[in-house]
């Protein structure tokens, strides 16, 4: 379970930051990336957190895996706070996103049990977890080659057995279909499926409206820091005054 | 203990970029000393070259000076041009056909017959091989002005001591080492200054920068082990390399001088005494809190930099700021004080000097341990601090 309370993300704007962004800036010292916001993802279903790029989906997940505190507000994974027990909360996430952040100088192998260890995990549970996963994954046939040399269907499936190594309660998907192919893209939505009916917490950011159709049980729409809309996606369609989601988007930010 | 995972990891990792075994192993194990080895051997060839040269000679008033002539005649290696027009002289010398030219005038014999002293020009290039050809002439004049002075002091029914008041003998008590010491004591640091620091500079960059860049800072973020784990690992891992390469350095030249063919005897006995057990564990303790200074600094500019790209352009100049106070310990006259010991990077160098030299002062060495300490446990207090800054984390 993962509780968002009325959290904001304020940003400090460099010298620099505010001559770019122009005079509109000029006396702007804090930007607002994330303005109080709130919402609740419950065990056993996927929560979408809809958004076009830069709309402050990224800065909410990295608050809840505790890669970044925020400004004001409280969030809490598994009852655990994410600011006075970040390590608590660490240890019941796992975080993909659509970038493969793998070390392409190690072996699918080493690099899974790079993150088993430092979750602590035993050498019999890992070898028993990472067996599961390579199997489920069809990985062992790659699985003491350097990641470097992976096509990046295989780079994206060890990018899977990291996140999964430690059999965590909690998911945190940011963008994870983001730059890949149609068959890489299935995969990923398999797994997110596959998280829900293992009974995990899904967290799960898009801004592809047919993604979110496909998986989402709960739905937050998030645009310039700000929650548009935040309850089941049945509600949503049911609201639903256009004809397309991305119509409806449109008119429910206001743009 | 999650930062020895980390370590583990990261050594993993760096050992097996080439680029950093490159920088680690390759260049300061075979292309210092190669370096080194070709230098020197060429520097000894120009050297014997310009000793065992022809030394063309043009003499200009043999008539007024026929037994000096003939001393020129008769010296080994001197080839006299007696053909050089007196117009044409100074371009024959500047065009390197001519050695000198000695002119002597008519007044010579007698200055010479009345005590007095008589004029001798000589035209040289200055910026001949090594100032062979004036140390020859001059050597060659000295003893003829000697035998000269001994025939007018003879004939004065002197003895020749009574224009030598003093009988000098200089007895120097420094040993060899000590000597030996204030000789190659200034260029070993300064060599293993600069290879800590190279040692420490490419894995820092990876480990900081490129892991932003590659976006696997993230997994590591998300991951339990805290801030201080990532910075520990990660620093740890970056000071090992630049103490391995600093050593590798040390024993790189040490290996590649002791293998190297026609090398003079002196040189050997200054790399026998420099690298003796006693000598090389004082310099490693030297080494450890100076890499621990350069790994946490360059640690924490890597992370701050968005890019790989970026990171080298903070770190390049940062080169400088190590040659600097390195090179200035190499001066003469820059010794090690109650002052100097507290420069971090001069007082590595000065501190190494005295310790080959053998004549390091305990309380000054005492001073130097403190303050590369301290300099250390700040700059990886500031790295810690560094990456725990969401604004440089999240730079970009």
């Amino acid at each position: 379970m993962i509780k968002v309370e009325n959290i904001t993300k304020e940003f400090p704007l460099s010298r620099k930051q505010r001559k770019e962004l122009g005079d509109e800036f000029k006396n702007v010292k804090l930007i607002c990336a994330v303005d109080n916001i709130s919402f609740k993802c419950e065990p056993g279903r996927i929560f979408g957190l809809l958004g076009p790029n830069g709309a402050g989906k990224t800065t909410t997940l990295r608050m809840i895996a505790t890669m970044l505190k925020p400004s004001s507000g409280s969030i809490s994974v598994s009852g655990y706070d994410s600011v006075d027990e970040g390590q608590k909360v660490r240890e019941q996430i796992g975080f993909m996103t659509g970038q493969t952040a793998l070390y392409d100088r190690l072996t699918p192998t080493e690099m899974v049990k790079y993150i088993a260890d430092l979750y602590g995990m035993n050498k019999e549970d890992f070898n028993k977890r990472k067996d599961y996963l390579f199997d489920a994954l069809d990985m062992q046939s790659f699985a003491d080659r350097r990641i470097s040399r992976l096509s990046t269907g295989m780079k994206q499936k060890t990018s899977i057995a990291r996140t999964m190594i430690h059999d965590p309660s909690v998911m945190v998907f940011d963008e994870p279909t983001s730059g890949l192919d149609v068959m890489t893209s299935r995969a990923i939505m398999d797994l997110i499926r596959d998280c829900r009916e293992e009974g995990k917490t899904v967290i799960f950011s898009s801004h592809r409206m047919g993604e979110v159709n496909q998986l989402c049980d709960d739905i937050s729409i998030i645009y310039k820091g700000k929650l548009f809309f935040n309850d089941t996606l049945d509600k949503f369609k049911s609201e639903m005054t256009k004809s397309t989601f991305e119509e409806e988007f449109i008119y429910r930010v206001g743009e | 203990m999650k930062f020895l995972t980390i370590a583990k990891k990261e050594l993993t990792d760096i050992t097996r970029d080439r680029r950093t075994i490159i920088m680690m192993i390759v260049l300061p194990f075979v292309l210092i000393p190669g370096l080194f080895g070709v230098v020197y051997t060429i520097q000894s060839q120009q050297a014997e070259k310009a000793t065992e040269q022809q030394m063309k000679v043009s003499f200009f008033g043999q008539e007024y000076a026929p037994e000096l002539y003939q001393a020129f005649a008769d010296l080994d290696k001197v080839i006299i041009l007696d053909q050089i027009p007196a117009d044409s002289v100074d371009s024959y010398i500047q065009n390197e056909y001519l050695d000198a030219a000695i002119y002597v005038n008519r007044e010579y014999q007698e200055s010479i017959d009345q005590n007095k002293q008589a004029p001798i020009i000589i035209k040289f290039k200055g910026t001949d091989s090594f100032g062979i050809t004036r140390d020859r002439i001059k050597s060659l004049l000295t003893a003829q002005e000697n035998q000269i002075i001994t025939k007018r002091m003879n004939q004065l029914n002197l003895k020749p001591d009574i224009v030598k008041a003093y009988q000098i003998e200089y007895k120097d008590v420094a040993s060899t080492q000590e000597k030996l010491g204030k000789f190659a004591g200034g260029f070993l640091p300064y060599f293993f200054i600069i290879f800590g620091f190279m040692g420490a500079m490419y894995p820092a960059l990876d480990l900081g920068a490129g892991e932003k860049e590659r976006g696997t800072l993230e997994t590591i973020l998300s991951s339990p082990a805290t801030r201080l784990d990532v910075v520990l690992g990660k620093f740890l891992v970056v000071m090992l390399a630049a103490i391995t390469t600093a050593f590798i350095a040390l024993g790189g030249m040490y290996f590649g001088i002791q293998t190297f063919p026609d090398i003079e005897p002196w040189v050997l006995e200054v790399v026998n005494v420099i690298l003796s057990t006693k000598t090389v564990i004082l310099m490693m303790s030297l080494i450890i809190p100076i890499s621990a200074f350069f790994s946490a600094l360059l640690l924490g500019l890597s992370i701050y930099a968005k890019s790989f790209k970026e990171a080298q352009s903070i770190v390049g100049p940062l080169n400088i700021a190590i040659i600097f106070p390195a090179l200035i310990g190499t001066l003469p006259g820059i010794e090690l004080n109650a002052v100097t010991s507290l420069i971090p990077i001069l007082n590595v160098s000065l501190a190494s000097k005295d310790i080959i030299a053998g004549t390091i002062n305990p309380w000054y060495m005492v001073e130097v341990y403190l303050s590369l300490i301290v300099l250390a446990g700040l700059a990886i207090v500031w790295c810690v601090n560094w990456f725990n800054r969401e604004s440089t984390i999240f730079r970009n």
